[in-house]
Formats: C-alpha cells, sequence, structure tokens
C-alpha cells in the first residue's frame, strides 16, 4: 500500500493489491500516509496471503483482478 | 513552564489514569505508572536529553520518535530513571534502517525485539544474565524490554489489528530483554565484538521470528554441542530475506552447561562461529541449506542463563539485522 501511495505521489498512478486478511493494515496505511480514501483492490480466499502460489494459481488471481486494476485506474 | 511537548490530560486519581489509557488503547492490556510531568523529566535529565531529541523514524509510518515519546512510554513502562539511557539506545537501534521497525512489528509472523544488554550498566541495573534470564522476576529486564515495545506500540503506531498484523503474536512481545553473562564467561562479550569498546555498555536489538532450544544433555566436546545446534538450525532454517544481501543475524544464546565444554578446550566465540557457520550453511543432498547465512560473523554468540539444562537458545530472524548502539548516560558512554 506504502509503495502505490509513493508512487501517487510521485505522479504514477497505482493500484495496489492486496489479499482480504491484510485490508485493514492497507486501509490503516493509507490512513497514517494522509490517504484513507485511497482505494484498493483486494484479492479473496482461496489463496492464503503467505502461500506459495502455483503458476496456475497466480494466472487465476491475475485474470480476476486485471479487470479490477484497469476499472480503477479508468475511474481516476 | 514545562518544556515537554505532549497534550497533557487531568486526572482525579492514578486508577483513573490507568483505566482511562487502557480505554484509549494507550496499553500493552498491563497496567501502566502515571508518566507525570515531573517523572517524565527526569527521565530526560537522566538520558542527557532534551524533550524535543529525535531518537529516530519509520518513514513509512510518518513516525518521529523524539527523547520525550520515549521517556514517557519508559515511566509508564514501569522503568526507573536510571535505565533510560538503556531504553533510548534500545530505540534507537531498533529504529535504525536496517532494523526494519516496520515490517518487523507489522508482520502476520509476529516477530519480538529481542534486547541484549552489554557492559557495566548490567550490573549497576541489576539486570538479570543468568538463571531465568529470559523470565519475569527482574525489574530492569521486564521494564526495558517493555519499553522499547509500548514505544513500537504508541509511538511507531503498531497497534493489533492497525499496523500490527501478527496472526497469532506472542508473549515476547511484552518484553524481552536479558544481559550476556560476562562475569561467567571468558568470551568477548557481544558489544565488543560488535566494534563497542570494551568497558562501555551497548544494547543490541534483534528482530527475532522463532525461539527455539537446542537441547544436548549427552555431548562433552565442543564438536558434539555445536554440532547438536547445527542440527536445530537446520531443522529450523532461516528466512534469507533478500533486500539484506548476504547478511543474516542469528543469535545463538548459549547456557553455562554447554559453553563449559568450549571454554574448556580452549575455544573462542569466533572459533564456535566459524564451526557452526560452516556446517549450518552446507548444502543439503538435494540442493541449498535451509540456513541463510551470508558470513560467519552474522551469526552472534552469546553467553547467559544459568546452570542445569545443557541448552542453547535459537533467536532466528526476521527481515531484518541486529542492530548495536552504545549506551549513553548524560552525554557520555557508560
Amino acid at each position: 500500500m506504502r509503495d502505490a501511495v509513493e508512487l501517487e505521489w510521485a505522479g504514477i498512478p497505482s493500484v495496489a493489491i492486496v489479499h482480504e486478511t491484510m485490508a485493514g493494515s492497507a486501509r490503516a496505511m493509507a490512513r497514517v500516509s494522509g490517504m484513507g480514501e485511497y482505494a484498493f483492490v483486494t484479492v479473496d480466499y482461496p489463496h492464503v496471503p503467505l502461500a506459495v502460489w502455483a503458476p496456475d494459481e497466480v494466472r487465476e488471481i491475475a485474470r480476476q483482478v486485471a479487470p479490477l486494476v484497469l476499472g480503477q485506474l479508468r475511474a481516476t | 513552564m514545562s518544556a515537554l511537548h505532549a497534550p497533557q490530560h487531568a486526572y482525579n486519581d492514578g486508577l483513573e489514569l490507568v483505566e482511562d489509557y487502557h480505554a484509549r488503547g494507550w496499553t500493552d492490556g498491563l497496567p501502566i505508572v502515571p508518566p507525570t510531568p515531573e517523572l517524565v523529566e527526569e527521565f530526560l535529565e537522566a538520558a542527557g536529553l532534551s524533550p524535543g531529541h529525535v531518537v529516530g523514524t519509520v518513514p513509512t509510518r510518518e513516525v518521529t520518535v523524539t527523547a520525550e515519546h520515549v521517556a514517557i512510554n519508559a515511566v509508564m513502562a514501569g522503568c526507573r530513571r536510571d535505565y533510560m539511557p538503556v531504553v533510548v539506545a534500545a530505540v534507537r537501534a531498533h529504529l535504525h534502517e536496517k532494523a526494519n521497525c516496520h515490517s518487523t512489528t507489522g508482520t502476520l509472523s509476529g516477530a519480538a525485539q529481542v534486547v541484549i544488554v552489554n557492559g557495566p550498566i548490567r550490573l549497576d541495573l541489576d539486570l538479570n544474565c543468568t538463571a531465568g534470564c529470559f523470565g519475569p522476576g527482574w525489574r530492569a529486564n521486564a521494564t526495558i524490554g517493555r519499553a522499547l515495545r509500548l514505544v513500537i506500540r504508541n509511538v511507531c503506531r503498531a497497534v493489533p489489528n492497525f499496523l500490527d498484523r501478527a496472526s497469532f503474536s506472542t508473549p515476547a512481545r511484552y518484553s524481552f530483554c536479558f544481559g550476556e553473562d560476562e562475569e561467567g564467561s571468558p568470551w568477548l562479550p557481544l558489544s565488543v565484538e560488535r566494534g563497542i569498546p570494551a568497558g562501555a555498555s551497548a544494547v543490541t536489538v534483534h528482530s527475532t521470528m522463532t525461539v527455539a532450544a537446542a537441547v544436548d544433555l549427552t555431548s562433552r566436546t565442543p564438536e558434539g554441542v555445536l554440532d547438536s545446534i547445527v542440527a536445530a538450525l537446520r531443522a529450523r532454517g532461516t528466512a534469507g530475506d533478500r533486500w539484506l544481501g548476504e547478511d543474516t543475524n542469528v543469535v545463538l544464546v548459549m547456557g553455562p552447561e554447554h559453553r563449559r565444554y568450549l571454554v574448556d578446550a580452549g575455544w573462542s566465540k569466533a572459533d564456535a562461529r566459524a564451526y557452526v557457520w560452516e556446517r549450518a550453511v552446507a548444502p543439503t543432498k538435494h540442493g541449498p541449506s535451509p540456513v541463510k547465512g551470508g558470513r560467519p560473523d552474522g551469526f552472534l554468540l552469546v553467553a547467559a542463563g544459568g546452570p542445569g539444562m545443557a541448552e542453547t537458545w535459537l533467536l532466528l530472524p526476521h527481515l531484518a539485522l541486529a542492530v548495536t548502539q552504545p549506551v549513553v548516560v548524560g552525554g557520555g558512554p557508560r
């Protein structure tokens, strides 16, 4: 989240992709960075946050989140 | 006119204050000592620091930690004023870039920060270095470690379910502080090995994810004892955080029942470290070692603990290097 915020500060439109488990922490980081309303994309279960993902799982996650990322970039 | 900057709150009595601090989330769940302006100023004087002196920062959290912040939390933790220079050194060490406050206090794995004290100040403060040194019973151990953790919580914003996202966390996060048993060991103290002059006091702060015992009740030789430590290390492994490059710190806290076989055979810390490192990082039959240790001097050997159990404790790292800072009392080294 902080990386996305700092890229935004540098003028580069960005989207943070965060596992649902870490959404609270991401919101907190946005808040302490002075961007409490900064939107982000979440990845939900069945993919646990710290698991070693297989290539097929990574592709599946990418398919899920790509439209959300593009939608958020277009909305800003 | 007080030179302090923190907002002041009025209470009818100490109990009302303690309950309000609990309600505001300003404690670790245990009662605190009220940080009156008078006590905070006394603690600052003990460290020879002005309230606004910057002890460190956490850039990713927009946090600047001042000496006043440290003094408030040291009072709250139950420290004596003469502990304050040690607490300041511990906070300074933890806020070093390579100690990685942001990750080690926010991580899902719930790493703890262990404070290892060297030098004459251990004796001045009655800091336990021998039997029971990891546990309760000594005010200096209990409150210096707690003071660092309260700074991490109240100033660095590592509040559970806010920026602290530990899945389980650990009781070592209440407090984890002990001293090296320099009187019980002929070895060079950890601080001296890390560049602090002999006779000066210092703290080393190490973020640890796993605290595990290497028990060996039967070996009677340096090689036997150290082989058991290597086996325990390889069974656990270390993460090998890439941002630290080749560096990794593993702390080995060796009790007297293990130390004596090494000391009697004339082994120094450097001898033991070289033996352990070579074997710990050796590849397995099927690939790289589970222990990522870039250099022998990344293995930090500390003498502590009491007689009885033949064991060495492994404090395995998490996302950070161990950082050593001198203890400065009233503007000069102690």
